[in-house]
């Protein structure tokens, strides 16, 4: 019954408070321009940190960067992800920081804020190489800090067998035809739910958002938070209609999504690129379609996934971003695909014919151009906790849609952006 | 003469000797206080201090440049919504589950102590396993139990006619499972230390008690328990301080929901860590040790009070 690491990482970081001597000064902000990395291969040692899988298996591919760079030495740390943002921050307090880390997208607002991360350098890295989406959770206050590594994004996955019965046949285009789709899927296609949408908990609102982003609103423009404009209400409203009419379950038991969807009992729900893999150990692969996004004024997806950043202390900065930059070739994220299976964020990576050939990915490569990610603001976790928060009271209790856009909004106003 | 003199070096000589002592003594106790100081109570001193700055997670690298705002977190409190929520669901887990782990815990170590003794190794493993089983493991097993359509529970429930909740998805069901969940967990530890105390007690009492023709309700009541007292104390005082820290339960089993229905106020320190708001999560720390202090105060008033008097 412990608090567990994050007290602790608290405690550590107190102690070097010990001496309070206070005033803010302005805040970190825009750090001005980056310096140019030196020509020439990468030299000297190259310290990386990366999580999960990538942890595990990145050094696959540092083996060949060592082939082609022999005077550089890539050490790879595997970091579980678990402990992995609580060991960032206390490694960026006590600069005490790797040359390079794998980080979340959503923390990338909260890091650079630290001023821990250094500036990305527009001679070796180019904005266009990747889908703007991604590319847009590096970007913190106008500046880049780091470099989209692999993507991920949200399409529907629609049972065939029960869309065949519902007589479903091709993708619907706007929300009323992804309504009457649900609608046929329980009625006619004899599913129990229609579809599976988040009744909020953790991580909601990468479901919620979209439908948000597809009418035009958004999290916040010009440094407000607008989660109650018209048109946010209006996408909450329509999300909230599935749990009002029966046609999304509100209290599906962890791990219960999977074999009811290979079953049929639940029409299509919304996910990301694991699934394909999920699926397919639940016995479920070749029994579903992926379907786009359903477009109201536009049919944006989410996008999430992995940015690569190197530290302002950083030993050795020019063999870092080196090292990044090789990490982003299209080549080699053809490579990482088939080593991991994480989808390149670079565009050219998808050229690729075991990416362009597979008609499931493909369609996620299509919705990548077509993909948001939430604004990089250091309180991002804490807002999103609160509509996580709102969006639950919404699905489970009836709040109606414009009252939990009012306590999203006041809630979030109340948080701030962390500036 | 020669005896102020000798007794004036007796004085020095013993005064050296003591000075000797005191420096050996810190010498050997030196190592731990070192440790103690830098990483005890030097963080703890700071924590203290952070509580009462709007330190953020921002501010890592230059963790001076902080504003300090006085007793703003403490009183922010009282308006944080989820703060007063998270307060009240781990007043109910304490003052449902402490006495409810006791009850249970005193239940089986008296019937291990009297009755039972063909088994009684194998029960006092049973019941003591919980204890030394991994949250991570239990968590799974108890969520299969308490599956709404599946789970061994509701099917027990289902052959007497009883349809069943969803345990853990219902916002009237996921504490109260919580709390049962949490005195299954704890009563083994509790049993040990209830049978040691029960091993204490003089046979002679009871005989005594028997004698004059007490029931066995009575020998529990007037012999057994106030005999107790000392043993109830530690363990009411070691189930409070553990119960107000009530964190992992909900962490593995329901992640604070359903609507915040099982949200404990170490859950949302632990939140409010990981959102990166250091100085509001110290305070709130601080308010719940001080609880944790206060709760313990209460428990030595409640249970001391006889031999005070």
């Amino acid at each position: 019954m412990r608090t567990g690491t994050r007290r602790g990482v608290a405690v550590a970081l107190a102690a070097v408070l010990a001496l309070s001597g206070c005033g803010r000064d302005g805040g970190g902000g825009n750090q001005g321009a980056a310096k140019p990395v030196g020509e020439g291969k990468a030299k000297g040692d190259i310290t990386v940190w990366a999580m999960g899988t990538e942890g595990e298996k990145l050094s696959v591919i540092a083996d060949d960067f060592m082939k082609e760079n022999p005077d550089a030495k890539v050490t790879v740390t595997a970091v579980p992800w678990d402990g992995a943002h609580d060991k960032l921050a206390t490694a960026i307090a006590g600069k005490q920081t790797p040359d390079v880390s794998l980080i979340g997208t959503t923390w990338m607002g909260e890091f650079a804020k630290t001023g821990g991360l250094d500036v990305t350098p527009s001679d070796l890295i180019k904005k266009d190489d990747f889908y703007e989406g991604a590319w847009n959770t590096t970007v913190v206050d106008g500046t880049s800090y780091g470099v989209p590594w692999y993507v991920e994004t949200r399409l529907l996955y629609v049972n065939k067998a029960v869309a065949t019965k519902a007589g479903v046949t091709t993708p619907p285009k706007d929300w009323d035809e992804f309504k009457s789709a649900i609608k046929a899927l329980k009625d006619k296609g004899g599913a129990k739910w229609g579809v599976n949408l988040q009744p909020g908990q953790t991580g909601s609102w990468q479901t919620v958002m979209p439908f948000v982003w597809q009418n035009g609103g958004d999290v916040a423009k010009d440094g407000k938070f607008t989660l109650d404009s018209p048109e946010a209400v209006e996408a909450f409203a329509f999300y909230k209609s599935f749990f009002d009419e029966g046609l999304a379950p509100k209290d599906l038991p962890q791990g219960a999504l999977e074999p009811a969807f290979v079953k049929g009992q639940i029409g299509a729900f919304v996910s990301g690129p694991w699934h394909i893999g999920v699926l397919k150990d639940q016995g479920g692969a070749g029994k579903y379609d992926l379907w786009p996004m359903p477009t109201k004024q536009s049919g944006t997806s989410f996008v999430g996934g992995g940015d690569l950043a190197v530290f302002k202390d950083a030993k050795n900065r020019d063999g870092g971003w080196k090292f990044v930059s090789y990490l982003s070739r299209p080549e080699v994220q053809a490579k990482w695909y088939k080593t991991v299976n994480d989808l390149p964020a670079a565009k050219k990576g998808w050229d690729d014919p075991a990416l362009s050939g597979d008609p499931q990915l493909s369609a996620f490569g299509k919705q990548l151009e077509d993909a948001k990610s939430p604004p990089t603001i250091a309180t991002w976790e804490q807002v999103a906790a609160a509509i996580d928060g709102e969006v639950e009271k919404m699905c489970k209790t009836g709040l109606k849609a414009e009252d939990a856009a009012k306590a999203m909004q006041q809630q979030a106003t109340s948080i701030g952006t962390g500036t | 003469m020669t005896a102020v003199a000798s007794d004036a070096s007796n004085r020095r000589g013993r005064s050296g000797l003591r000075l000797r002592r005191a420096a050996v003594g810190w010498g050997f106790a030196l190592p731990f206080t070192v440790l103690f100081v830098v990483f005890m109570a030097g963080p703890v001193l700071a924590s203290l201090l952070m509580s009462f700055t709007d330190i953020r997670s921002a501010d890592l690298r230059n963790p001076l440049g902080v504003n300090v705002v006085g007793m703003h977190n403490y009183s922010r409190l009282l308006h944080d919504e989820l703060f007063v929520k998270a307060a009240v669901n781990t007043a109910i887990f304490v003052f449902a589950g402490v006495p409810l782990t006791m009850v249970a815990g005193l239940a089986a170590a008296l019937g291990l102590n009297s009755g039972l003794t063909r088994f009684r190794s194998l029960f006092r493993v049973g019941y003591y396993l919980p204890v030394v089983t991994s949250i991570v493991a239990i968590s799974v097993v108890w969520r299969f139990l308490l599956q709404p359509d599946s789970g061994l529970l509701n099917s027990l429930l289902g052959l007497v006619g009883v349809d069943g909740p969803n345990w853990l998805f219902d916002t009237r069901f996921a504490l109260p499972s919580l709390i049962v969940m949490a005195a299954w967990r704890n009563l083994g530890y509790q049993m040990v230390i209830f049978l040691a105390g029960l091993q204490a007690i003089p046979q002679e009492l009871y005989e005594a008690a028997r004698i004059d023709g007490a029931t066995t309700w009575q020998q529990l009541r007037y012999v057994t328990l106030p005999a107790l007292r000392p043993t109830l104390l530690f363990v009411g005082v070691i189930a409070t301080i553990g119960y107000l820290q009530f964190f992992e339960e909900p962490l593995v089993m329901t992640q604070g929901g359903p609507l915040n229905s099982t949200l404990s106020v170490s859950y949302h320190i632990y939140n409010q860590f990981g959102f990166g708001n250091y100085g509001y999560a110290a305070a709130m720390s601080y308010v719940l040790f001080l609880v944790i202090v206060l709760m313990s105060i209460l428990w030595f008033r409640l249970l001391r009070s006889e031999e005070g008097r």
